[in-house]
This record gives C-alpha cells, structure tokens and sequence, in this order.
C-alpha cells in the first residue's frame, strides 16, 4: 500500500515525459515527395470493400502513391473517427471515406480539412460540408434506368412484370422505384408494373411474396427485386415454381449472392456497378483532390483507365450500373 | 519504518507489478517510436488518451468493483444508454448540453444504483446481474432510438469537451486526472476504500469486523455507474453523435486493464495506480499498432493487419504481464525467505 503515492506521481510524470518528447521530435509529415492517400471503408472485412481496396490499390500504383487501408473491423461507432484521427496526426495528404454513420464522421472529417487535409467521401457520403467530393457510385435514376432497361430486354418489351422491394417506406428503394415506372411509362409501353411487394429484406418473405406474385399473375413475366437478399429470394420461388427462364428474374445484388442462381438460368441479370472501379475511381479523384488538379466547379473528370467520367454538382459519376449476367459473373469475386 | 527493509530492496521493486508493467510501456513506447510513423508526434500523443479515456475511467470505477470481488459487466451498454437518453434530452427536449450531462451521470447512478440493489439485497452473483443489466440497458438504448435513431448537431461548446485541447493536453484529459485522483483518494485514503479491500478478501469476516458490506459494496457499483454515465457525455462530445451502440466492448477492456494493472479478479487486493499503468499499456499498444504503415510482411502492407493485432497482443501482454508478477513475487519471496533464515536474530517485520 505505501508504494501508492509513489507510484501516482510516477505515473504523471510518465504522461508529461512522452509529451515533451513528442513536442520535440514531431518529424514532419511525408511532405513533398510521395502522395499518402488513407481510404476508409465501412467495415474492414466486409468483402464489397476488400474488393474497393484491389481497385484501390492498382490506382495508386498507377499513380505511386502510397495507400492506407484501414477501417473498423467491429461495430463500434467510434473506431471510424479514431481511424481518421489517427491519420491525421499521422500526416496523410487525403483522406477517403465510405461514411457508416453520417454526422459522426463527419466531426472528424471537419478535423482534417482544419489540419489541412483533403477529404473525399466514397460509397456513402459525409456532411456536404465535411468533404470536397463525393464519389458516385450510381444515381438514383442510373438504376432505375438500368433496372427496367434489362427486364425489358429479356422480356422483349411486353408484359406484366412486379417488384420485390425492401419496406414500403425505405427512402432509398421508393427512388429507385420511381425511376423504374418513369422509365417504363416513357420507352415500354407495352409492359404493366402488377405490383409491388415488401420483403422486410429477408430472403424467406422475398421468396414467400413471389410465390404468391406467380399464382395471383400466371402471365407475370419478370420480377424485379430492388434490396438485395430479394433476389435469391425471387428467384427460389421461380425455381421451385419451375417457372425457371419462362418469369425472369433480376434485380440490384451482389454477383457473389447469386452466382448459383445465374448459372442455373434461374436468374438473368444481376445489376450493380463494377465495386472494383468504384475503389480505383476514389483513388483517382482523392488524389486529384490532394494535388490541386480536380477543384469545385470541374464538370468532367479524366479518371485513368475509366475514361473520362460526368461531374454532377460535387458528385463525381461511376457512370452507368453494370449488368452481370452468366458470361461475366465468374469474372467477380465480391 | 521503510528502513527496515533495506537488504532485498531492489527485489522489492522488481517484484511490484507497477515495476513490471512501467518496464512494459516503456518497451512498448520505444518499439512504437521505431516502428510506428510519428508515433511520438504531439497530436499522436494527444490521440492515445483521446480515444481512450472513456476506457480509463471505466477502468479506474471497475477497480473498485473488483476489489469487493465482484464484477461490472453492464458499463459499457450503461454508456450507450446514458449517450441516447443525452442525446434525446439536449435534441428533443432542448435541455442544455450541461444540465443533460449531469442527467446522464445521475442515471447512470441509477443504474448502478439497481445492480447494487439486486447484489447487495437480493444475494445475487454480480456476474449474472450485470449479465443481465448488460442486456437490458442496451436494449433500453435501441428501444428508445429504435435501433437506427442518432443524434448529433450539438453546440460547438460541449464538442469541444471531446474535441478541444486545455492548456496543451486533450480537454477530457483533465477530466480524467479530475477523476483519477477522486476514485484514487476514496479508494485508497477513506475508510470506504479499506473495507472494499476487507470485503473482498473476506466478505465474512468483514462482516463480523462491523463493516456494512451490503452498502460498502452497493456503493461501488452506484459509482461505476456514474462514471459510465460521464465516459458516455465525453464519448458524445468527441464523436458529435449520440446512438445506442456507443461503448460496446468497453466494459471488457476495462477489466483487462483493471487485471493488467495487478488487481486480483477474486477481490482483497489491488490499487488505484495498478489500473491507471494497465490502461496506458492497453491505450499504447491499441494506438501505436494503428501508426505502423510502412513495414511490408509477405508483400502485404502491415498497416492492414496490424490494428487486428491488437487484440491478440492485448491478450497476449495480459497473460505474459500476470506471469511475470507471480515470477517476480515468488523470486523476492524465495529471497526474502532466505534473508531472513541468515538474519534470525533481526526477524524483518512484515508491512
């Protein structure tokens, strides 16, 4: 007990030791010569983003730049801002992030652009005031086009199609609907949107509403599932229906989640944008951001090997949603 | 009388876990300061008890808790119940950001005050209890914001609790030391703090000594809450956000730096000073593996496999520390027994 006192004070000038030596030996942060791009993900583990990080990574080859890839590998809210933070003091040149939850990065984002630090946002964006640029990886009519563009290529322009959505209330999914029946109004007169059912996003409840969708509407000729377990859903009740290839099925989703689905014939097409490019594309425009070269106001973007690429507002486009379909999905792995 | 120990002195020190665990942060700092990339660097140093300060105050009220031989299990849930009902009151009831601080430090109390009450009263394991109330507060906190609820845009005058320096240091630093030295002073300079240290040695005997274990013991908890209910305010003010999954974890952490820092799990003994070293070993390792960026292992960029490091080495430094303190102290007693087999005529007098 009587080494206490001892210890407290021990322990304080501790603290205060590491602090004087920090005040002097604070280097200066990489500086000139090679540009540090730190790149957030939403979680670390989670395979859509290690798929970001390929692209990542061969544009900042690309580029020589350095890459840092790191991101919260639990659901502690906290870690993404102590992630940004850390490289703050770490000295990166730029920072993207794909944002778990909005208003809380966006007090660390705020950080950075205070020290300095360019902040580009990817996949899902800040606080508009907490970043330069948000990097697109599809609008909201971008998909909706793209969705009804494809059912009604495989249906050949007619007939009565449904959808499988999320919650009736579901901000982002209503969007998406409403683009689907702008598009269908003005280029496919001849197809009828029968109904649209809520899956709760739960494959069993997707399943269960197609099924009753096929013997309530025996003519339906395509189901369009816009949450992504709806898909594997749909397309069990297509299956187990033996309706395979007569009712079509797509809808947005991981190429991974309905691989089995789509090489059986049972699922057509999957649509959702090439997650490696959106990776490669971040890189891209943060290091753009970092060096001067892409400011407010830009209107185009020359993004490497993606072309040049459409600035709308702050929100640099991926461009149009990419359809997979059984000759390309084995070529994607997320 | 510090005189009369003065032969095996060095062993003495050696064998103290503060001893061991000091040698261990200093290791630990300068592997960092080659390794890491501006490990040393202000800002950094500024960011290790940033972000984890809500830790170290967890740790400092777990101290005691331990010490009666019990456990607190439901602090880190108890902060996210704390963070949403702060939240709640400064957005939806326009309470200022202060007044609703000490709200969620009153409730936090509360809380504590009903694990206490379930313990102390009804006889129960403070494990299950806390067990119990570590689901309960968190589902508490996704009731109320309905699992997705956050809330944020608090005024630039609280953020800066969690976000702001004071004369040099991070602002919720200095509400630490405040801490530090108030559950430092109960726990090692009241009459309170020694029974903790009876009770858990021997509930019975303490008993039977007078001591009112019941309330002695009730009182820990009530103080852990509290405690939790602050790291919560400071969790909110650093992130500038309010959800219902904020300190999920934290309560674990804690009591690894509670054993970490030399507080025996089964209660009687341990100290205030033990907690604070365990919690900067644990603050260093977590924030000194985030800064190692440009080693390469087997062509893959360190900076993505290190920070997943760091739970293992938490483990690891655990169980590496406590057997080293139980080498140490079997070492010093060996000597210490042999000293005074030479010495019979001046037997040492034991402290």
């Amino acid at each position: 007990m009587k080494t206490i006192p001892r210890v407290l004070p021990l322990f304080l000038t501790c603290i205060a030791a590491v602090s004087m030596v920090g005040c002097k030996s604070q280097t200066s942060s990489g500086g000139g010569e090679k540009l540090t791009i730190g790149l957030l993900p939403k979680s670390k583990g989670n395979q859509y983003f290690v798929t970001c990080e390929k692209g990542a990574r061969l544009a900042a080859a690309d580029l020589g730049a350095e890459l840092l890839f790191d991101g919260p590998t639990n659901t502690d809210p906290a870690k993404q801002n102590e992630i940004v933070e850390n490289w703050i003091s770490l000295g990166v040149d730029v920072i993207a992030a794909a944002c778990e939850n909005k208003d809380g990065i966006s007090t660390a984002l705020k950080k950075a652009q205070q020290a300095g630090i360019k902040v580009v946002t990817y996949d899902a964006d800040a606080q508009p005031d907490a970043r330069s640029f948000f990097v697109n990886q599809a609008t909201e009519q971008g998909i909706g086009d793209q969705l009804m563009d494809t059912a009604a290529a495989l249906t050949g322009g007619e007939g009565e199609f449904a959808i499988i959505t999320a919650t009736l209330t579901a901000a982002n999914t209503n969007e998406w609907i409403k683009y689907i029946k702008e598009r269908q109004a003005a280029k496919y007169p001849n197809m009828k949107l029968v109904e649209v059912k809520p899956c709760d996003d739960q494959k069993d409840k997707a399943q269960q509403e197609t099924t009753n969708l096929l013997s309530a509407y025996p003519n339906l000729k395509a189901v369009i599932a816009v949450c992504s377990p709806g898909v594997p859903g749909a397309a069990e009740a297509v299956k187990q229906a033996g309706k395979a290839g007569q009712v079509k099925v797509l809808g947005l989703g991981l190429p991974s989640e309905n691989k089995a689905y789509v090489k059986e014939g049972v699922t057509q097409a999957v649509v959702l944008w090439k997650v490696e490019d959106l990776g490669y594309l971040t890189v891209q425009v943060a290091a753009a951001v970092a060096q001067g070269k892409l400011q407010a106001g830009a209107t185009e973007f020359d993004a490497g090997k993606l072309g040049k690429l459409e600035i709308q507002g702050d929100n640099v486009l991926l461009g149009k949603p990419f359809v997979f379909t059984k000759e390309n999905i084995d070529q994607f792995d997320f | 009388m510090s005189q009369s120990t003065n032969q095996p002195k060095w062993t003495a020190l050696l064998a103290k876990h503060e001893t061991v665990l000091l040698a261990v942060i200093l290791v630990e700092i300068l592997l960092f300061q080659n390794l890491g990339r501006n490990f040393l660097a202000e800002s950094n140093v500024s960011n290790i008890f940033r972000h984890s300060v809500e830790i170290g105050l967890l740790a400092l009220v777990m101290t005691p808790v331990i010490l009666t031989g019990g456990i607190d299990l439901s602090l880190g849930s108890m902060m996210g119940l704390c963070a949403v009902v702060f939240g709640l009151l400064v957005k939806q009831f326009d309470v200022s950001p202060w007044l609703a601080a000490v709200a969620a430090i009153s409730l936090g109390a509360f809380g504590g005050m009903g694990n206490a009450f379930l313990i102390t009263r009804m006889n129960l394991p403070p494990l299950i209890v806390t067990l119990g109330t570590f689901s309960l507060f968190r589902g508490l906190a996704e009731a109320l914001t309905k699992g997705s609820e956050a809330y944020s845009g608090f005024p630039q005058g609280f953020l800066n609790l969690g976000n702001a320096n004071v004369l040099g240091l991070p602002a919720q630093l200095w509400v630490f030391f405040f801490i530090t030295l108030l559950v430092w002073v109960l726990v090692h300079r009241t009459v309170w703090g020694r029974s903790l240290q009876a009770i858990g040695f021997a509930p019975q005997g303490a008993r039977y000594a007078g001591i009112s274990v019941g309330r002695n013991t009730g009182m820990a908890y009530v103080l852990a809450g509290a405690i939790a209910g602050l790291a919560a305010v400071i969790l909110v003010a650093r992130l500038g956000e309010a959800r219902a999954n904020i300190g999920i974890g934290y309560e674990l952490l804690a009591i690894t730096a509670v054993v970490l820092g030399g507080t025996s799990i089964f209660g009687g003994s341990g100290s205030i000073s033990g907690t604070l070293l365990g919690y900067v070993a644990i603050a260093i390792l977590n924030n000194g593996l985030s800064r190692i960026t440009a080693h390469q292992i087997f062509d893959q960029p360190v900076s993505s496999v290190a920070r997943e490091l760091s739970g293992m080495l938490t483990g690891l430094l655990l169980l590496l520390a406590l057997a080293a303190g139980v080498l140490l102290k079997s070492l010093a007693t060996r000597r210490a027994r042999r000293q005074s087999l030479i010495t019979t005529t001046n037997p040492t007098p034991s402290t």
